[in-house]
Parts: C-alpha cells; structure tokens; sequence
C-alpha cells in the first residue's frame, strides 16, 4: 500500500485550504474553526489521500474521535490508512 | 399513414464525400422489407433514406456499431433481415421470423442512455416537423446514420425544395470547418459537444464558415456555448432544439437563451407540444410522438426554473448530487464551470466521500485559443470561480484537467 506521511498529508490540507484562498498555518495545534475548515473540506481532504494512495478509506473502523485541530486531522487520516 | 413517393426534395444537392449530385441521382439500393441497414457510411444512409422515401420499405437505420449481435438476434425474431451495407454493397442476413412489412414505418433506435436502446416506430411524415417554407440553406449533417437528429436534416432535406446537404463520415468530423466553407454550407446542427470541440480545437477554421443557421441539441444547452457561438457568428440565427426519439422536435427556442421561457409551461396550442414539470421532470405531449407515445411522456429529463427560464439540466438519473442532505443539480454546476472564460467543456458528478455521502467532483477542458489571455486556469482558480457563484456545497472540490473533450459517436461526451 502507497500510504502518506504525515508531512504529504499536510501537504495535501495546505492544498485544500489554499483553494479556498486561504493559508495553512504552520502550528498544529490551531483550531479547525479559526482557518474555517469543515466537514466539506475535510471530505475533499480524505478523497486527496485516497486518489493519492490508490486506496478506499475505511471510515466504518471504530475509533472516530473528535477532531478539533488540525493535528487531529493530520493524525486521523494518518491513522486511517493503516486500518 | 403517409408514404411519400416523390419527396419534394429530389432535386435538392447532396455532397458526399466531396462529390456534389442530387437526391435523385444517389443510387437506390435493392433491399429487403422489413429490413434493418447498418450503413456506417454517408452515401450507404443517403441511398437507404431516398428509397424509403420513393417506396415507403419498412426500415431502422443505424450505423453497425449501434447495434450489437444480439440486438442483430432480436431483430431477425421480429421478422427483420439484417443488411450490412458497405459502398453499395449489401450483405444480407435473413429474418428468424417472417412476416409481412409495414408500409411506410420507419424504426428508430432511443440513444440509449439509461439502459438498452429500444425501438420506436415513426414514419418519413412524422419525423418531417418542419413544414412552413424555409430560406434556402446547405445543411451540413454530422449526425450517426438513422439516429432522429441525423433524420432531422435528411428529411428537411428530402421534403424542402432549396434545403440542400453536405454529409460527413466519422473520419472527417474534425475536419467538418473546412469541408463546409469549401462547400457553402450556411446551416449547421449539432450537439453542444460538437460546437465546443469546434470551439476548442479550431475557432479560425469554424469563424470561416459563412453560417446563418446554427443548431443544438441532443444534450443540456447552456449560456456559455450559446454565447461563444453568437461572438463568432454575431448576425446568424442560433437555435437550440428538445427532440427526442419518444417525443419529436418538442422545444425551439431562437433568442439566443439557454432554458425556454416560464409562460410555456403548461400551454396548450392545438397541433405542438405541451410541456410541463412534475416532481423536476419534463413532461412532453407532442403531437410528433412515435408509435404508441400520445399522452403525457416522462422525458427522463431533468429541468429547473432559473429566474424567467426552464432550464433542462441534465437526465433525472444522474443530474441530482446529494451531498450531505443538499441537492445539486451538476447541470447547473456545470453552466457556472464552463461560464469560465478559460474552460471549454465540464462534466459534473457525484463522489462517494466520507461523512458527506457524496461530493461534486468534475473534470474540465482548458481552452486552447490563440489569444487567450494567460494561462489556462488551475484548479484552486476554478474552485474560487465556482465557491463565488454557488452554495459551498455545491462547488467542485477535485476538479480533474483533461486536454481533449470526449466525444462518442453520438457527438455526445454524457455530461
């Protein structure tokens, strides 16, 4: 299986983000809500890594948590390619 | 039903593979009755037509490719034989079953975009809608043999003193520019697909074609292409068409808007069609039906009223996009997409993605014209082009390049 680093994966939100004529800060730890990224652009996020990857997401494995930063997103999909 | 035995149009000029002659003059291919041709080429279709047209054979048409060995199978059980012409040159499989031919009946294929094609029964009198007395034109046809648009020019042609015809066969399509200025074409119908193809690969060449009549139809008609096409062709009339198969020519709208007006809905006018919306679908009664479609007809389409005008997006299977509990309609996504002045083709659809269900996604043509301004657009252009002109919902997130826009032999790309 082709599976991202964390960095690519960053790479690819700092893509998402940008095409909605904003920055990705450097900080991980800044919150979702301050750079307005939401369900929308999380979705677009997941289907970067997966035509990327060549490899479907499992969002039906346990574990789902809250996602509140950005770290989170970068861990959770980070994680989910290993599920 | 009517047959007609001597088609006003004989004398009209039929060009051919460069060879201009007349109707009259096209060869009249012995053939069996019923019978299924496949003719892949022009002059084989033009010589099919004219003999239906002088003594009324029940006939389908279509190009070889339309029709594959089972289809070729039911076809021979419903008393069918089936003739493959080649350059004049028939080759013949005999019906399953026999049975007696129906004068004058002429048989369609749909085009079969939701599912298998199906036949539809029409005669050379009910694929004829223009009858009033036209200014002369040379039409060119680009259409596949046999299927309604492509009937639609030939019997203009046959039944109209003054409508004459330049046919092109699939390998000259891209060429089609040259082959009319060099003909005097004046009049040409197609697909949105076929204009914008025109419109991407050669703009100069088309620009040289002296058109007064330009035609649309077959697919979802939106302002973009309607509006290039009148930058290059500023005193010509351009026209767009609803037919189908099921229903006839059922919409004609000549002012140069995509959609028809809202005061159609719902009109009734003895001798046209009545058109209505239920539950988002166009509803047709047309009096230029095929067998056994009088009444009320679920189009399958899908349309939508924007401000003055109903607008047919797309086909009610595949135009909705659900995501996350917002409908979208990828017809109206795609008229915003290709109101880009850097785009020249989109298709829309709908994406399995997590928490939402589904997600717009689309693939688009960059122009190519010389004299474009700058680069062609990236994606986060076009994203932000859509996210100021739709719900947030309803922008294109992964929005793929593509350097050529599809076409199938239907000069259909199923946007």
């Amino acid at each position: 299986m082709n599976e991202l680093s964390r960095a690519q994966i960053r790479d690819l939100m700092a893509q998402v983000v940008r095409n909605q004529g904003r920055v990705l800060p450097d900080d991980d730890s800044t919150d979702l809500r301050e750079i307005g990224f939401r369900s929308l652009d999380f979705s677009e996020l997941a289907l970067r890594v997966e035509d990327a990857t060549g490899e479907e997401l499992n969002f039906d494995a346990p574990g789902l948590r809250r996602i509140a930063t950005v770290g989170d997103v970068l861990d959770f999909l980070a994680e989910l390619q290993r599920q | 039903m009517t047959v007609a035995t001597s088609p006003a149009g004989l004398d009209n000029r039929v060009v051919v593979a460069g060879v201009a002659r007349s109707w009259r003059d096209l060869p009249v291919p012995a053939l069996p009755s019923p019978g299924v041709v496949l003719a892949a080429g022009a002059a084989d279709a033009l010589a099919v037509a004219r003999r239906h047209a002088v003594d009324g054979t029940e006939l389908l048409l279509a190009a070889p490719t339309r029709v594959d060995a089972t289809m070729r199978d039911e076809l021979r059980a419903a008393g069918f034989a089936v003739t493959v012409l080649t350059a004049g040159v028939p080759q013949t499989v005999p019906p399953a079953v026999s049975r007696a031919p129906e004068a004058g009946r002429l048989w369609l294929l749909t085009s079969g975009s939701t599912g298998r094609p199906k036949r539809v029964g029409h005669s050379l009198d009910s694929l004829t809608t223009v009858r009033s007395a036209q200014p002369e034109r040379t039409w060119l046809c680009p259409y596949a043999p046999g299927s309604y648009a492509w009937w639609q020019v030939v019997t203009l042609s046959l039944t109209q003193p003054g409508q004459h015809l330049v046919v092109v066969d699939p390998d000259e399509l891209d060429d089609w520019p040259a082959i009319a200025a060099a003909h005097g074409v004046d009049a040409v119908s197609g697909t949105p697909t076929f204009w914008r193809r025109t419109l991407h690969r050669d703009p100069q060449a088309l620009a040289r074609v002296p058109l007064r009549q330009l035609t649309l139809g077959g697919e979802p008609v939106d302002q973009a292409v309607l509006d290039r096409l009148r930058e290059l062709f500023p005193a010509a009339r351009i026209s767009w068409i609803y037919a189908s198969s099921e229903v006839g020519a059922s919409i004609v709208v000549h002012d140069g808007r995509a959609g028809f007006p809202v005061g159609w809905l719902d009109r009734v006018t003895p001798g046209r069609p009545t058109l209505s919306l239920r539950d988002d679908e166009l509803v047709i009664t047309s009096p230029h039906h095929g067998v056994g479609l009088d009444g009320p007809v679920r189009t399958g389409d899908r349309a939508q009223v924007v401000d003055d005008r109903v607008v047919i997006t797309g086909r009610l299977d595949s135009d909705e996009i659900n995501v996350g509990g917002s409908k979208v309609s990828a017809g109206l996504v795609r008229a915003v997409l290709t109101a880009h002045p850097g785009v020249a083709w989109a298709r829309v659809t709908g994406r399995r993605a997590p928490v939402l269900g589904r997600m717009v996604v689309a693939e688009v043509v960059p122009t190519t014209a010389p004299g474009d301004a700058g680069a062609p657009p990236d994606e986060g252009a076009l994203v932000r082009w859509c996210a100021d002109r739709l719900p947030e919902y309803a922008v294109p997130r992964r929005i793929r390049l593509l350097t050529e826009i599809p076409v199938k032999e239907t000069l259909k790309s199923d946007v």
